[in-house]
């Protein structure tokens, strides 16, 4: 069985179309079992219930950032390993570094196409 | 199967008008005064939004303005740049033209560079940002162990056909004790204390501080939003020997205790060498989520936790207020601390992947660590004795030395898994496709229909109204009412949209004229039928340049008149009365009077000794062609009067009204129907078919005399009404449903109020009823009937056409200006 296969992931985005885009991405590379939140705070409740191997998250979203949502996730034990990508829209140094020190795994550049998006995947979790 | 990118792309530009709404509002807010980071944070996020947007979908013009636009509002969110009036007033301009790259681009549409270039020109030398080179970040991947990839033990193993991820050494966060933030930036600043050596001069040998205490009472946003204090104990345990106490008196009884609250804080001592500083930032990111109070020991050493730590705990705020927001968690989520927990223990695998063998790993770290915590969690109570809720303190001290084993998870970290603390918690929404919700409207009409045939049908068998079925029905009639004002909500939408539309025609056209105009806007939640508010967009954009234009004076007036240069105008919305009632209101100098009058007459639309009231003269305004404004501005001479306006409101089932006070403003007043489904009608009969009359046009009814009547030929007759003379329609013959009658004595006649202010008087040969119609459209399968506007079906199943007057009459005097004898034939 492929990686692909029993890859699951979890996309935190404010912006709807943007989960749409992510999720019809990994769609595409026929990763399936993808479920999505809002926000961090909803992402960490579906998370302590249906946890998943790989956190696809926007950095700039309402009350909880995305490198605050890595943060509950890297102090948090069931959630602390799980594999964090962020996607930001300005590539800021301070965001990368901070990232860097909260054990982020990988980060994306807005915008991006499903074939980069794949490769940030691929970083981290190996051939899909 | 559809391209979901297309339909993602359709959603990406309803976001987008979602976007573009919270951004005005954040500039509104903003331009109020409104100098909280959040509010500056909603405006950059929804110009952020857009733009990751938009470069997904490669639009690239969009792109490269919300990009310049993002990036001045960044210099406003970090501080760097702080906007006055002016600024704002840019910002709001570049919020409209991103509204219109928005647009165009959704229509494939072009905004000229012309139009953007400026206002990015501008945008730039006000905040005066450079384009900053986008350094070239290095980093480099994080790879996923096995180790970090199985959740607790809940997960399954990746797979055997996967060597090569678990042979990958792991470069991100790895070790469990390792929250690198905290280790990193304890470091970096230790390096450079500040604020370490508080005096203290009552006391010669008072020392350098050696150590800290922390009292620590989180929120319950806190657990919400993820924390956990055991690592931040753990994390200032890294920075030395720390002692914790524990406050437990705010634990209530067990029968009483409500799991998704917290009650326990802590007095935490900390002996470091490190500054405050360091001890600050393990609660970075916590700050604002509970109360911390970080004092100084005073001597180096001294065993003096317990008594801050006792006085603190006395003097522990009141137990917490209930929490509402538990009320508005569903059912599901208010068990989350005991949900959180299943996933814990080597659990079986979710169902959403049957397929995979659930794989429990018990020897994982990750699972030992859980271990303790249903311990914990039943250890809770203990503790917590009816006695210590009624305030009998005893700290449960426990000294936590570095290589002790991890305490149990506290009870009060099993927490409710919303976030109250989020400023913007969208309400949940459906989008619908706007013809699913029509089906439905129309369903219900048939529906109002039936009942009414039914009622009708037990009416006419002469059941008595204390009879079971009668009072079925009447229940019955009542669902039907409700059940139709729901669905009639639900193509109902706040009018906010339209509001903030007006806010650029107040910006655009005050600059235009040179005039300073604050829109202040209310009711703006108030919610109206989606094709009200998109056909009340033309007439109110009139109203407000009209306003701006002839309403408001210029500032240097205003000041002579003790006013204050910058003009107010108001827009208002409110339900009263079953109507929607809207208001656009000036205070500008008011109607002047004389000077409407005098140009009536020159224009000779009143004779020059009429007679008027005050309101007459108002109303005069709305009579075609009519423009008291000495010289034509390039905003409201275009020709469009407020006899369109007028017109455009009646066909919308409305009224319009002007109200004036000379020196204080002018008020005009529109009153709409909630729905363009249902209409006010006066059911007539004319030969032997019924018709529906709208009711709002009709001024009055009477019955013809003798007296009123004139000839003006065979076939032509007048109307005497109060002096003047209201041209006679005969709808039997102007219908083609018989011969025109020989005498009109005796008639009934409708009189007709026009949108031009042209009156007719309608003979109709009986008036049957006056009721609310459900109204079905004609256009789907007759395509116009001219005078018709629509059908109803009434309650005896009879159809019934429902006419248009304005139509009618205009239909009736074209023909009479061209000498066409012959009526047209309607079906």
């Amino acid at each position: 069985m492929a990686l692909r296969d029993q890859l699951r992931v979890m996309v935190v985005d404010d912006m709807s179309t943007s989960r749409g885009l992510i999720t019809n991405a990994l769609d595409s590379y026929g990763i399936r079992n993808v479920t999505s939140a809002a926000d961090g705070p909803s992402a960490l409740q579906k998370l302590a219930v249906s946890p998943v191997h790989l956190v696809i998250s926007d950095y700039n979203m309402p009350g909880m950032d995305g490198l605050q949502l890595l943060h509950a996730l890297r102090s948090n034990g069931p959630t602390r390993g799980v594999g964090f990508l962020l996607i930001t829209g300005r590539a800021d140094r301070e965001i990368i570094d901070m990232g860097k020190r909260l054990g982020m795994n990988n980060f994306l550049k807005k915008p991006f196409d499903p074939a980069r998006l794949r490769a940030a995947i691929e970083a981290i979790v190996g051939k899909l | 199967m559809s391209d979901p990118m297309a339909e993602i792309r359709a959603s990406f530009f309803i976001e987008c008008e979602e976007l573009l709404e919270s951004l005005q509002d954040g500039l509104q807010m903003m331009d109020d005064g409104d100098t909280d980071s959040e509010t500056i944070n909603i405006v950059f996020r929804a110009v952020h939004s857009i733009k990751g947007g938009a470069g997904a979908f490669g639009l690239d013009d969009l792109v490269h303005f919300a990009h310049r636009f993002e990036t001045a509002m960044d210099e406003v969110r970090a501080g760097r740049f702080h906007p006055d009036g002016e600024a704002i007033r840019l910002f709001f301009t570049c919020a409209d033209i991103l509204g219109d790259l928005v647009r165009a681009a959704r229509d494939e549409g072009e905004v000229p560079s012309d139009v953007t270039d400026p206002v990015l020109a501008k945008l730039e030398k006000l905040v005066g940002v450079e384009e900053e080179e986008e350094e070239d970040l290095d980093f480099t991947p994080a790879t996923l162990s096995l180790d970090l990839g199985g959740l607790g033990g809940d997960l399954p193993d990746l797979g055997g056909d996967l060597p090569d991820l678990s042979a990958l050494p792991a470069t991100g966060a790895e070790d469990d004790d390792a929250l690198p933030l905290m280790a990193d930036s304890a470091e970096l600043t230790a390096a450079a204390p500040i604020g370490t050596e508080p005096l203290d001069i009552g006391a010669p040998e008072a020392v350098v501080a050696k150590g800290f205490t922390v009292f620590f009472k989180p929120e319950d946003t806190l657990y919400a939003s993820g924390n956990e204090p055991l690592y931040l104990f753990r994390a200032l345990r890294d920075l030395g020997d720390i002692s914790v106490v524990a406050h437990c008196g705010d634990l209530p009884a067990l029968d009483t205790l409500d799991p998704d609250t917290g009650h326990l804080s802590w007095t935490v001592t900390v002996h470091t060498e490190e500054p405050e500083l360091a001890v600050r930032e393990v609660f970075e990111f916590v700050d604002g989520l509970c109360q911390l109070d970080i004092t100084p020991l005073k001597e180096t050493g001294a065993p003096i936790a317990e008594a801050p730590a006792v006085t603190a705990a006395a003097e522990a705020p009141a137990p917490l207020p209930p929490l509402d927001f538990a009320a508005d968690l569903p059912s599901d989520l208010s068990s989350a601390p005991t949900a959180e927990l299943p996933p814990l223990t080597p659990a079986p695998t979710a169902p959403a992947t049957p397929e995979l063998a659930p794989a429990p790993l018990p020897e994982t770290p990750m699972a030992a660590e859980l271990q303790p915590m249903p311990e914990a969690a039943a250890a809770v109570p203990q503790p917590a004795p009816k006695a210590a809720a009624k305030a009998e303190e005893k700290p449960v001290v426990k000294p936590v030395a570095k290589s002790e084993d991890e305490p149990g998870k506290p009870a009060a970290s099993s927490a409710p898994a919303k976030a109250t603390g989020t400023p913007t918690q969208p309400r949940a929404t459906v989008r619908v496709d706007l013809e699913r919700i029509d089906r439905l409207v129309n369903l219900v009409g048939e529906l109002v229909i039936n009942q009414a045939m039914l009622s009708q049908s037990v009416t006419e068998a002469g059941l008595p109204p204390n009879s079971p079925v009668s009072t079925g029905l009447e229940e019955f009639l009542q669902l039907t009412r409700d059940i139709q004002e729901s669905v009639m909500m639900i193509r109902a939408q706040p009018i906010k949209s339209l509001f903030q539309r007006m806010g650029r025609i107040v910006r655009e056209s005050s600059a235009s004229v040179g005039k300073e105009v604050r829109l202040h806007t209310d009711g703006e939640n108030t919610e109206v039928d989606k094709t009200v508010i998109e056909r009340l967009a033309d007439p109110l954009t009139h109203m407000i340049r009209n306003a701006v234009d002839h309403g408001l004076e210029s500032p240097e007036k205003r000041l002579e008149a003790g006013k204050s240069r910058e003009g107010h105008v108001t827009l208002t919305a409110q339900h009263r009365s079953g109507r929607i009632v809207i208001e656009v209101s000036d205070d500008g100098a008011g109607i002047n009077r004389e000077r409407v009058k005098a140009k009536a007459i020159e224009n000779g639309l009143i004779p020059a000794d009429a007679q008027l009231s005050d309101s007459d003269i108002d109303n005069l305004l709305f009579l075609p062609g009519f423009s008291t404004a000495a010289e034509i501005s390039n905003l409201s001479g275009r020709g469009v009067g407020m006899d369109v306006v007028k017109s455009s409101i009646q066909a919308l089932g409305g009224r319009i009204s002007i109200t004036s006070q000379e020196g204080k403003g002018t008020t005009f007043s529109i009153s709409l129907p909630l729905t363009l489904a249902v209409l006010d009608g006066m059911v007539v009969r004319v030969d032997d078919e019924t018709l529906v009359v709208p009711l709002n046009a009709i001024l009055e009814t009477l019955t013809l005399t003798d007296n009123d009547l004139k000839a003006l030929g065979p076939e032509t007759h007048v109307v005497q009404i109060r002096g003047g003379f209201v041209p006679l329609l005969d709808l039997g013959a102007e219908l083609g449903y018989r011969q025109p009658l020989d005498s009109y004595v005796g008639g009934i006649v409708l009189l007709i109020g026009q949108e031009d202010g042209n009156r007719a008087a309608l003979v109709v040969d009986a008036i049957e009823d006056q009721r609310q119609v459900v109204i079905k459209g004609l256009e789907g399968s007759y395509g116009r009937v001219p005078g018709i506007a629509a059908a109803t079906i009434l309650g005896d199943g009879q159809i019934a056409l429902i006419l248009d007057p304005t139509d009618l009459v205009g239909q009736a005097s074209g023909r009479t200006r061209t000498r066409q004898p012959q009526p047209a034939l309607v079906g």
